[in-house]
C-alpha cells in the first residue's frame, strides 16, 4: 500500500470517503508477532471491509489471518469511516504492538484519531506527478489505476471495460469486479471503481 | 513472460490486461513485446487465458530478472526481505523512529503511475540526488544495484532494463527540504523519459499536526488532501 497516498480524485470537499487500513509488523519482528498479526487480520475482517488482501487472488476470508501472520501485513479498504473507527478502537484495546496506517483524507483520519484517543505519528504526503506527464492516461482512468499502489491495474483494461459497458455486455459493477482482480493487496475499492466506470461510460456514451 | 503458440486460440482477451500494453498481434500470432514487458506477471495471474497459453520461463536470466523484482509485488527482494519495491518507510515509524522531527523523508518513485521506467532514468535520479548531498535509505532494493556509492551510478548492464517502478528514498534536514523540492522537480521535469511521483515523509508534532504541510503550501506546492498516516498504534 506504499503508494495509496498517490490516489487521485479525493477531495476534502467530500469527506467521509474511503480509507485504506494497513496493519504491519516491522520485518525483523515478523516471527515473534505472528499471533498479533493473525489477531489483527481477524479484527479487520470483522469490521466490514469492502476489499482485503488476498481476496482478489481468489483466497477465502478464512485463510487471510494465516496469510497475514506469515507476511506480517494485512491491508483492506473501507467505505464507511465508522467501520474504521470501530476497528481502530478494537485494535487499540487489544494492544497488539503492531503499526497501523490509515490512508485517506487528512480530515477523516484526524476525526478517527480524535475519537479513538490516538495521535497522528507520521505522514507520507504526495506532492504530485512530475516528468513526462503527457504520457499519463486521462484523469478518470488515473482515478482507477492509481488505486493499485503497485500499478498492476492496466489503463487498457479500464478502457476495454468501458467499451464493454457501452456495448451492454457488462455492468459497471461487473466491470469493477474485473478491475479489482489484478491488485494483490486488495486495496482497489470496488464501490468507488463502479462509480468511476459509470461516470466514464456516461462521458463516452 | 511468453505466449505458447501451440495453445493460443488468438481470442485477444489477454491484450488489455497487460499494464504495459505489451501484448500485440504480429503476423497472425498473439505475442508479447519482450522489450515492453516488465515481468509483472499480471497477464498470467489474472487467469484470463482459459488455455493456459500465457507462461513464464523456468528462470528469468540476469539482468532481465531485475524487471520481475521491481514489477511483481509477489517477488520478495533478497536484500530487504520485503515484498515489493520499496522499504517499510513510515509504515512502522512508530517502532523504528527512522523519521525524526526536524527531518523530512523523500520518496521518488519512477514509472508510476502506469508508464514504467527504464533503469537509466533511475540512474539519472540517483546521480542527481547524490550530487545534492543526500544519503540513500540503505534497506531499499535499489541500493544493491548501485555500482559506485559515491556518485550513485548503477551497474551498467542493467540500465536498459524496464520496470513498473523503482523508488529512491532518502532523508534530509527540514531546513533544506523546500529548496531541495524545487530543484528536484525542475530536474525531473527536464530530464526524465518517464513520470515520477514525489512524496515527503513528515513526523507529526506533539498534537499530531503537520506544520510542514503549511510550509509546503506557502512555498507554492500543492500536496494531496489525502495521505498515508501512521497513527502510533504500536506505542499503545
Amino acid at each position: 500500500m506504499t503508494h495509496t497516498l498517490n490516489r487521485r480524485g479525493l477531495s476534502e470537499d467530500r469527506s467521509g470517503q474511503e480509507i485504506i487500513v494497513l496493519c504491519m509488523v516491522h520485518h525483523k519482528e515478523k516471527e515473534q508477532k505472528q499471533k498479533a498479526m493473525e489477531e489483527a487480520a481477524c479484527t479487520v475482517l470483522r469490521h466490514n471491509p469492502d476489499n482485503v488482501i488476498g481476496l482478489p487472488m481468489g483466497m477465502k476470508e478464512k485463510d487471510i489471518p494465516a496469510l497475514s501472520a506469515r507476511a506480517g501485513i494485512v491491508t483492506a479498504v473501507f467505505n464507511d469511516p465508522q467501520d474504521v473507527l470501530s476497528l481502530v478502537k478494537e485494535l487499540k484495546a487489544k494492544k497488539l504492538g503492531i503499526s497501523v496506517v490509515l490512508s485517506g483524507l487528512f480530515g477523516d483520519v484526524r476525526k478517527i484519531c480524535a475519537r479513538s484517543g490516538l495521535t497522528e505519528h507520521t505522514a507520507n504526503i504526495s506532492l504530485g506527478i512530475f516528468g513526462r506527464t503527457e504520457r499519463l492516461p486521462e484523469e478518470p482512468i488515473l482515478e482507477i489505476t492509481t488505486q493499485c499502489g503497485h500499478a498492476l491495474v492496466s489503463p487498457h483494461l479500464v478502457k476495454h471495460i468501458v467499451r464493454q459497458i457501452l456495448k451492454g455486455k457488462m455492468t459497471p459493477e461487473e466491470g469493477a469486479r474485473k478491475l479489482v482482480k489484478p491488485c494483490v493487496c486488495g486495496i482497489v475499492n470496488p464501490q468507488r471503481t463502479e462509480r468511476i466506470l459509470e461516470r466514464l461510460a456516461k462521458k463516452k456514451g | 513472460m511468453y505466449i505458447d503458440q501451440n495453445l493460443c486460440k488468438k481470442c485477444l482477451d489477454c491484450r488489455p490486461v497487460c499494464p504495459m500494453g505489451a501484448i500485440y498481434v504480429e503476423t497472425e500470432r498473439v505475442t508479447i513485446d519482450y522489450e515492453a514487458c516488465v515481468e509483472c506477471g499480471v497477464c498470467q495471474r489474472y487467469g484470463i487465458c482459459p488455455e493456459g497459453a500465457i507462461k513464464q520461463v523456468e528462470e528469468i536470466p540476469y539482468p532481465r530478472v531485475i524487471r520481475a523484482v521491481f514489477s511483481d509485488p509477489l517477488t520478495t527482494h533478497r536484500s530487504t526481505g520485503i515484498g515489493g519495491r520499496g522499504t517499510e518507510e513510515m509504515k512502522t515509524n512508530d517502532v523504528t523512529n527512522q523519521y525524526k522531527r526536524g527531518w523530512i523523508g523523500f520518496s521518488v518513485e519512477l514509472g508510476r503511475p502506469g508508464v514504467g521506467a527504464y533503469l537509466r532514468d533511475l540512474d539519472k535520479v540517483l546521480r542527481k540526488v547524490k550530487s545534492m548531498g543526500v544519503e540513500l535509505a540503505r534497506d531499499n532494493p535499489v541500493v544493491p544495484l548501485i555500482a559506485d556509492p559515491e556518485t550513485g551510478a548503477l551497474r551498467s548492464e542493467i540500465l536498459n532494463e524496464k520496470v513498473l517502478s523503482a523508488i529512491v528514498e532518502f532523508v534530509i534536514e527540514e531546513e533544506r527540504a523546500l529548496e531541495f523540492i524545487r530543484e528536484l522537480k525542475t530536474f525531473l521535469n527536464e530530464e526524465l523519459e518517464t513520470v515520477a511521483t514525489v512524496s515527503v515523509i513528515v513526523r507529526a508534532d506533539q498534537q499530531g499536526r503537520f506544520p510542514f504541510l503549511e510550509r509546503l503550501r506557502e512555498f507554492g506546492e500543492a500536496p494531496y488532501p489525502n495521505a498515508k498516516i501512521n497513527i502510533g498504534m504500536a506505542l499503545v
